[in-house]
């Protein structure tokens, strides 16, 4: 039951990063993403192979159904996947690992996610802007363009990360 | 066994990421033109570095070969270049008497007084006692002995060799033997006061020897200080760093039995 519900809820936030894809790009410097955090927040039963699966499935749904460039967002998010659980032993120590325990905001606390969530999208946003852009952008824009995305998804990501991480729905 | 499945886990993880990413390139450089020629300049760079290495690798795999390849280029033109100086109005009989065969060092001393040299090849190959050992740019040693397949030689890294030298192409000669320490170092002795040279003169063996054919040179004359008030002594850089030594020339003079029974 639990296992249906933090599916649909996923599914649900994959059609919300759709619609940030099509009507929230307000300007070229700033791109909202919360898929960064939907990777991160996959089950820790989910191996490192599934993750990279899920992370091309869902960002070819979001390229192929939004208005963009398509295997932009897979590029960026199946980096995401492969470094997933690095970032999670990087923050929360190899004991998560050990537990076999997932991560939730209230058990491991909002500043250790808060983190992790900031690498994942560091990694998601440095790719997808340097694939955005091909080589025709100063480094300047580059990196402005990362810090802005990064902070304004921030906030998106973390609501995002609560809702899957919350009690109900675990595993 | 689990590390081994971790390993293997790990590789497939990694071409399965791979594989993800290269079609995601391949998707956003088939969606737009910008991301075209973007991916085509990374996989453009990828492969002359991937190439690129390899050839670096190829190539330093084959040096031995194109190391043997040069050195029978290398006696090849020194023969036609013989042939084309007989031709001309050079000296026959001073160059056309050396007979020159190519040779690999096969072993050699360098840190006793009396170094020696063994080479590749012997007297199945023609090589007789007392033939030069030199190389473009320097005189190595003499042979001394020679059985089927290997000839024994002294270095001119050892005390008891000296060579006739000249400094410049017509200056004045004596004999140059080893600085006994360094692997660069010579010492050219009985040159008269009265000759002025530079530092920086170059020096020639000077062909007064039966051994040595002349003009090859030999390194450049440095600082000089004077023995018994009489003659200079000339330090001389040689050109050729006896550390790095491996394929040389023995040069044979054809008519040194004739000069030695004339001597005689």
């Amino acid at each position: 039951m639990r296992r249906r519900q933090f599916i649909l809820t996923w599914i649900i936030l994959l059609v919300v990063q759709m619609f940030l894809c099509n009507y929230f790009q307000f300007t070229p410097i700033v791109t909202l993403s919360i898929l960064p955090a939907m990777i991160l927040c996959l089950p820790l039963s989910v191996g490192t192979v599934p993750a990279l699966f899920i992370a091309f499935g869902a960002g070819f749904t979001v390229d192929f159904l939004a208005d963009g460039v398509i295997g932009l967002n897979v590029f960026a998010l199946v980096a995401v996947a492969a470094l997933r659980r690095p970032i999670l032993r990087l923050v929360f120590g190899t004991e998560l690992f050990s537990r076999g325990e997932d991560i939730t905001i209230r058990r491991n606390g909002l500043l250790p996610v808060s983190i992790a969530i900031v690498f994942a999208e560091l990694v998601f946003f440095i790719l997808y802007t340097i694939a955005d852009g091909a080589g025709t952008r100063t480094f300047l824009f580059n990196f402005g363009r990362v810090m802005l995305s990064t902070l304004t998804s921030f906030i998106l990501c973390l609501v995002a990360a609560d809702t899957l991480l919350g009690e109900n729905n675990r595993l | 066994m689990p590390r081994e499945r971790r390993f293997i886990g790990t590789v497939i993880t990694a071409a399965i990421f791979i594989a993800m990413e290269v079609a995601a390139l391949n998707m956003m450089s088939r969606s737009s033109e910008l991301q075209r020629s973007w991916v085509g300049s990374i996989s453009q760079g990828f492969s002359a570095v991937f190439w690129g290495t390899g050839q670096k690798i190829g190539g330093y795999f084959s040096l031995e070969k194109q190391n043997r390849a040069l050195a029978e280029e290398n006696f090849l033109l020194r023969q036609k270049l013989l042939e084309s100086e007989i031709t001309e109005d050079a000296p026959a009989k001073v160059i056309k008497g050396f007979e020159y065969t190519p040779a690999e060092i096969v072993k050699m001393s360098r840190n006793r007084q009396h170094n020696y040299i063994i080479l590749s090849k012997g007297y199945d190959d023609g090589i007789k006692e007392k033939s030069a050992i030199i190389t473009s740019d320097g005189a190595i040693g003499i042979i001394d002995a020679v059985s089927a397949h290997f000839s024994y030689a002294y270095s001119f890294q050892n005390s008891e060799i000296s060579i006739s030298a000249r400094l410049g192409k017509e200056g004045a000669v004596g004999p140059m033997v080893w600085d006994g320490h360094s692997s660069d170092g010579a010492v050219l002795r009985e040159i008269p006061l009265q000759y002025r040279y530079s530092p920086g003169d170059t020096v020639y063996t000077s062909g007064y020897s039966a051994i040595f054919p002349p003009d090859i040179p030999l390194g450049v004359a440095q600082d000089a200080k004077i023995i018994n008030g009489s003659t200079n002594e000339i330090r001389i850089k040689l050109f050729r760093n006896f550390t790095a030594l491996r394929y040389v020339t023995i040069a044979h003079n054809t008519s040194l039995d004739e000069m030695e029974e004339f001597e005689r």
